[in-house]
């Protein structure tokens, strides 16, 4: 919207008075853990629990003991001995007190001061001293994830030039920073800077190395936890960060912190903490220190205004609606109106068995007035048919099922298993405890080729992570997770739970015996030592345990309590209703990457786990919703909006649903009568897929189409939803112009066009039967009219009247509202 | 909304996710990128950025009887053939490559490559064509796929396209590093599948089927014009923006003269062709000549499918594989014909200044003949041929022992000679890509330098 439109609105709508705002300070409390530390206090007025204005700059402080604590005018409250005081700030006639806390002590630690300095000035970044190979002949952890190494690097090589303890100034490490000497890395920090002060205190007083006895960093804070912006407006706002270790002592770190935004376009986030709003809608300012993550939510509204009554009369369907409403209206985004039932069918049948809906069944549904038809359809779609091969389907992909790793009927019994749980609605702990501590005979027990696939115990327990706590650790196996907190550490606990599922080749062809071990341990390739086996965030067995591991396992990852596990099965079936997951990616679960409305995701978690874990009654809950019925037609005022649910999001259909609708709607079964070898660079004849077999229904990723690749399917080589593409590509346009795939089909003289011309159908009467067939509704008249008129150019002979008739179906099926769910 | 991505910087750990790379794919399926994706670069001003053509010499010559002779060895090493001199004084070839004698002064010869991963075929593959062995579930991408992820096409054209098909059946069952890996699918090279020397050409689904007249494909594209019912829903969507310019760019791709022009290989006269040689190779490398002249930045020419069912270099002796002697019948002419052919035509329309062409096996052969007269598979030092472009000419890089067993001076890994193809083509080699798990991954190992002695 062009500004000078959208002035008067912000006007209108904003130039309200904030009075009914609280006065905030941060932290409530200060512990200084000794006379050097200081706190910076945050003041702030606050709406509903978010900060709407950072009022520090305004605000007067003043100590109550100048002896123990001293405040000066910008909220730096620095200790001077031990003992109590109050620091009081006032703003505009209100006040509010602190109390500080002043310990003796104050030591710098390798651990906990030196290494995260280094951190934060990029020092142990990967593109620096913490690449593999180290730059200029120093290498650092990466991100000082080994404090011992990297002490001794520093103080040990390079002669001793690095850390000087007769002439502290001259060591290399504040010299090589401060640039003071030449320095690849150019300057680090200058020598007014807190970095450089400290980093020289602590080499003055001895650079004494990280201790076994070392305080352990036990959480961290955020302050304010949220913010609330205006829009328009681009005031700042500061946040700072507390970390609180395991002998109770508490610091500011926010200079030692580093700060991101997962929506830059939302909001900013500078170096020193400083947040900028930057646009619209939701931004999770992230804050990470040592191995801990926390985030600070900004919520910046859209610049619309809406009335309250949209939120009020707006559809209620279910628990989800109330959420989803509430989002929407402290962001001011109208929802879009519900859709028609000629667009809920369509979208019903593809969305949940990927299939189109018949031109006599659109008709049915349209005309039934039965006020409770949607629901009703809802409940027969769950239970159709088509149900299964679709669900399976998905649940092939997570699983990876495919002849790359298995042999033909290793594969075919890993299919059955999931095919069945689908089948029989198999509650999803069921399914994913049948899976993991399967035993015996891979044919027989079909989930066990899991292990088949994942016969690497890192890779198992990677896999694991990502399949049913849509959550990444691959990035601790090397070294701590930069962006997580998952620590190597823990990543090598969570691996050794792995390490006991022994392997043999049974009796059968394609047959493997799995059992689990008595003895095994993954060892952490630091220590060389086993770590105890611990679940993600779980008890750890005893290292002598000699329970069974996997079974530990399931019992902590299906436990009601294991909130991870839920949310990651609700947020995979939100996305395949939604369009986008509440979390997005689906399978990227992390405490930096909140979901677009976490007591959303929460309750249908929680939902979930009360339904014991019924993926239908899931699925049944979000089709019911107001929210998922809207229509994909913007309102004024949404149409930037992709996650928050104020309408139905556009979606190219899977290419597996597009194939065999190509099929269904010509005629023409497509042939699946080759493979892929493995190493992509063979193919072989099977007649493991009679004609008539549905691309949804092919449980072989190596199954050669040409068609399937174009369109995205997933090679099942990497847990991972991003193997499913649905981007669209040239390679597609100029297979669907001049490939084979839907052209033979067209051509084919047992097609549905030979069909036509044998009946002496009408131009008029096969236009509207492909429209009611392909896109559940009639041609417009101005569609009709133009088709009409292009075909009737071509009446003249047989030849061309067909292949007319070829190029308008072609047309139909190639078209955006086609090949899209809207 | 288009998401630029071509001169993005390579981002760390805490940048964009894979996916993000992924979706920014979109824009650059099977190496095509919308030509405004490369506006970035000044406006108006020629990409006269640097190309490359890999001869991929399947089967792995035996660099014994072709470029690096040891005449002064063992009979049962020297091999039937002599050393011949070249236009470049000092530098010696098997007297079986007259041509090449005749353009020393445009190579240069790297003489002292070696790999000690296991001695298939495959694992050359994989090195030669990405630079690394494949481990631990990473593919790495073929250096043309980074090319094109990180530059995209010129104009309507793909960055990278891969001649006539990718690499077959070798025997260790493993991938052979012609795509683009971890980059995605949609950086893969645009595969021509089809042999240009068969008679009747043409590349499948880039062109229309001969039953689809321009009148049919004009009417295609008005009746898809014309469903527009649902039109507001899609007005403010992307993706099915994205849709419809991918049917506009494929129409204008079909029907765009020079797209045409640059696969139209009946537009070479007789004498060009026979020049080449009539094989599928020579053919081929006409082709790679045709798409760099069109603006194509990257050409991979397989030499060969596979190992088992043709003559090749992968010389065992015993049958099915041929020895030294048909070898030098058959496989030599063929690329000695060819590769000066596409030497002198780059250098004659002034492409060989900005067109590299190097020439790789992906390793040498045994030095000792064995009983059925071939070499078996050796990866412990080869040949490989770098020039055109920046790289130098008319010089030797590296020296093997007196039987070719092992480098002697500068052993180059097949790692270097991707750093030096980099380089060549104006990248940094240590530039990093978003790996799996967005990890960063350097084009070339940060202690993996190019060959300096060629630039």
């Amino acid at each position: 919207m062009h500004l000078r439109y959208m002035l008067p609105v912000l006007a209108l709508v904003w130039a309200e008075p904030l009075s009914a705002a609280d006065l905030r300070a941060y932290p409530a409390e200060v512990n200084l853990g000794g006379p050097n530390r200081t706190q910076q206090l945050v003041v702030v007025e606050e709406e509903n629990g978010r900060a709407v204005r950072d009022l520090t700059s305004s605000a007067k402080f003043t100590s109550s003991a100048e002896s123990v604590a001293k405040v000066d005018a910008s909220g730096v409250v620095t200790g001077l001995k031990d003992g109590e005081a109050k620091i009081v700030v006032t703003v505009g006639g209100k006040t509010v007190a602190v109390p500080v806390k002043v310990s003796a002590g104050g030591e710098w630690s390798f651990r906990n001061h030196v290494i995260p300095t280094l951190t934060r000035a990029g020092c142990s970044m990967g593109a620096c001293h913490g690449a593999l190979a180290g730059k200029g002949g120093m290498k650092l952890s990466l991100r000082g994830y080994d404090p011992e190494s990297d002490w001794h690097v520093l103080t040990r090589q390079a002669l001793g030039r690095r850390v000087d303890g007769t002439r502290p100034a001259e060591s290399l490490m504040l010299t090589k920073a401060t640039r003071s000497i030449a320095h690849g890395g150019g300057e680090r920090f200058g020598e007014e800077s807190a970095h450089y002060k400290l980093l020289l205190d602590w080499i003055t007083k001895g650079a004494t190395g990280p201790k076994e006895a070392d305080a352990e960093l036990t959480k961290i804070e955020a302050f304010p936890p949220a913010l609330l912006t205006s829009p328009g407006t681009k005031n700042a706002l500061r946040v700072v960060v507390r970390a609180t270790y395991s002998n109770g002592t508490v610091e500011d770190v926010t200079k030692l912190a580093r700060f991101g935004s997962s929506e830059e376009n939302v909001a900013k986030v500078s170096e020193d903490g400083t947040v900028t709003p930057a646009g619209t809608g939701e931004a999770a300012i992230t804050v990470g220190f040592g191995t801990k993550v926390t985030t600070v939510t900004v919520t910046a509204p859209f610049a619309n205004a809406v009335n309250a009554d949209t939120f009020v009369k707006s559809p209620r369907h279910n628990f989800i609606d109330e959420h989803t409403l509430k989002k929407l209206e402290l962001l001011r985004l109208p929802p879009s109106e519900q859709c028609s039932d000629a667009e809920f069918v369509r979208r019903a049948y593809l969305d949940t068995c990927g299939i189109l809906p018949k031109p006599d069944e659109v008709t049915k549904f349209v005309a039934d007035d039965d006020p409770k038809k949607r629901a009703k359809l809802i409940d027969a779609l769950l239970e159709h048919p088509a149900f299964v091969d679709y669900w399976a389907l998905k649940w092939s992909d997570l699983l990876l099922v495919s002849s790359r790793k298995l042999p033909q009927p290793a594969m075919w019994a890993f299919y059955r298993k999931v095919r069945q749980s689908v089948a029989d609605n198999q509650p999803w702990d069921r399914f994913a405890r049948d899976v993991l501590t399967a035993t015996g005979s891979t044919l027989t027990n079909g989930g066990g080729n899991f292990f088949v696939i994942h016969k690497d115990t890192a890779e198992l327990a990677e896999s694991t992570a990502l399949a049913f706590l849509g959550t990444s650790i691959g990035c601790a196996k090397c070294h701590n997770h930069p962006l997580e907190k998952w620590t190597q550490d823990q990543y090598w606990a969570f691996a050794n739970m792995f390490a006991r599922v022994g392997l043999k080749n049974g009796d059968r062809a394609g047959e493997v015996l799995i059992q689990s071990k008595a003895d095994g341990d993954a060892l952490h390739p630091r220590t060389g030592k086993a770590v105890p086996p611990a679940p993600l965030d779980g008890k750890p067995l005893a290292a002598d345990s000699t329970a069974d591991r996997r079974t530990h396992f399931a019992d902590w990852l299906t436990a009601p309590d294991n909130a991870l596990f839920a949310r990651a099965a609700v947020n995979r079936v939100w996305r395949a209703y939604m369009g986008r997951g509440l979390v997005e990616a689906e399978d990227d679960l992390r405490d930096t990457n909140p979901a677009s409305n976490r007591e959303l995701l929460d309750a249908l978690a929680d939902d979930f786990v009360r339904s014991k874990f019924d993926l239908k009654h899931t699925m049944r809950t979000i089709l019911n919703s107001a929210a998922y019925q809207r229509s994909s037609k913007p309102a004024k005022g949404n149409e930037a909006d992709d996650r928050f649910g104020s309408r139905y999001l556009l979606r190219r259909l899977p290419g597996e649903v597009i194939l065999d609708a190509y099929s269904d709607l010509t005629g023409v079964p497509t042939p699946f009568d080759k493979l892929n070898s493995a190493a992509g660079d063979s193919t072989s004849p099977t007649n493991s897929f009679p004609r008539g077999t549905r691309a949804v229904q092919v449980p072989d990723s190596l199954v050669t189409s040409r068609f399937l690749d174009a369109f995205g399917r997933p090679e099942r080589v990497q847990t991972c939803a991003c193997e499913r593409t649905a981007d669209a590509s040239v390679a597609q346009a100029l297979h669907l112009n001049n490939g084979q795939t839907l052209n033979d089909k067209l051509r084919d003289k047992n097609s549905v066009v030979s069909k036509w011309i044998e009946d002496k159908l009408t131009d008029a009467q096969i236009v509207e039967r492909v429209f009611l067939a392909a896109l559940s509704r009639k041609p417009t008249p101005g569609e009709a009219k133009k088709f009409l008129d292009i075909l009737a150019e071509a009446k003249a002979d047989p030849q061309a009247r067909r292949e007319a008739l070829e190029d308008f179906v072609w047309a139909v099926l190639t078209g955006r509202e086609f090949l899209f769910n809207r | 909304m288009i998401r630029l991505d071509a001169d993005r910087p390579a981002s760390f750990c805490d940048g964009s996710t894979r996916r993000d790379f992924l979706h920014a794919g979109a824009l650059a399926p099977l190496g095509f990128t919308l030509a405004s994706a490369n506006r970035g670069r000044a406006e108006g001003k020629p990409d006269t950025d640097v190309n490359c053509i890999m001869l991929f010499l399947v089967g792995g010559p035996s660099q014994l009887d072709t470029w690096d002779m040891k005449p002064k060895a063992p009979a049962e090493v020297r091999g039937p053939f002599a050393p011949a001199k070249t236009n470049v004084p000092g530098i010696e070839i098997a007297e079986t490559f007259p041509k090449m004698a005749k353009h020393a002064d445009k190579f240069s010869l790297v003489r002292t490559v070696y790999h000690t991963a296991t001695a298939v075929h495959d694992t050359g593959h994989q090195m030669m064509q990405t630079g690394r062995l494949f481990a631990g579930g990473i593919e790495y991408p073929h250096v043309g796929c980074a090319l094109g992820y990180l530059k995209g096409g010129r104009g309507e054209l793909p960055a990278h396209v891969l001649v006539p098909k990718p690499i077959g059946r070798t025997g260790g069952n493993l991938p052979h590093g012609h795509s683009a890996g971890y980059l995605g699918k949609p950086h893969d090279p645009f595969i021509l599948n089809a042999d240009p020397n068969a008679p009747g050409f043409k590349v499948p689904d880039l062109l229309p089927p001969e039953y689809l007249t321009a009148l049919r494909a004009e009417r295609r594209q008005k009746l898809r014009d014309a469903v527009d019912g649902a039109t507001s829903a899609f007005e403010q969507s992307g993706a099915a923006k994205q849709l419809d310019d991918n049917f506009k760019l494929a129409y204008k791709l079909m029907s765009s003269s020079k797209a045409r022009d640059a696969f139209a290989l009946e537009k070479e006269s007789d004498k060009t062709k026979d020049r080449y040689g009539r094989t599928r190779f020579g053919q081929s490398c006409l082709m790679a000549r045709r798409l760099i002249e069109a603006g194509v930045r990257f050409v991979t020419v397989n030499m060969f499918e596979t190992v088992f069912d043709e003559v090749t270099w992968d010389i065992h002796g015993s049958k099915p594989f041929t020895d030294i002697v048909q070898m030098s019948k058959e496989v030599v002419p063929n690329f000695d014909a060819a590769y000066t052919a596409l030497l002198e035509d780059l250098h004659d329309r002034g492409l060989l200044k900005t067109t590299m062409v190097v020439a790789v096996g992906e390793f040498g052969r045994t030095p000792k003949v064995n009983p059925a007269g071939g070499r078996d598979h050796y990866p412990g030092a080869w040949t490989v041929i770098m020039g055109g472009g920046p790289l130098k000419g008319g010089t030797v890089v590296g020296e093997t022992d007196e039987l070719g067993y092992a480098p002697k001076s500068r052993p180059v890994t097949p790692g270097e000679v991707a750093a030096t193809i980099f380089k060549g083509l104006g990248l940094d080699p240590h530039k990093e890509l978003p790996g799996p798990q967005n990890r960063p991954i350097p084009l070339a190992d940060f202690n993996v330098k190019p060959i300096g002695e060629l630039f």
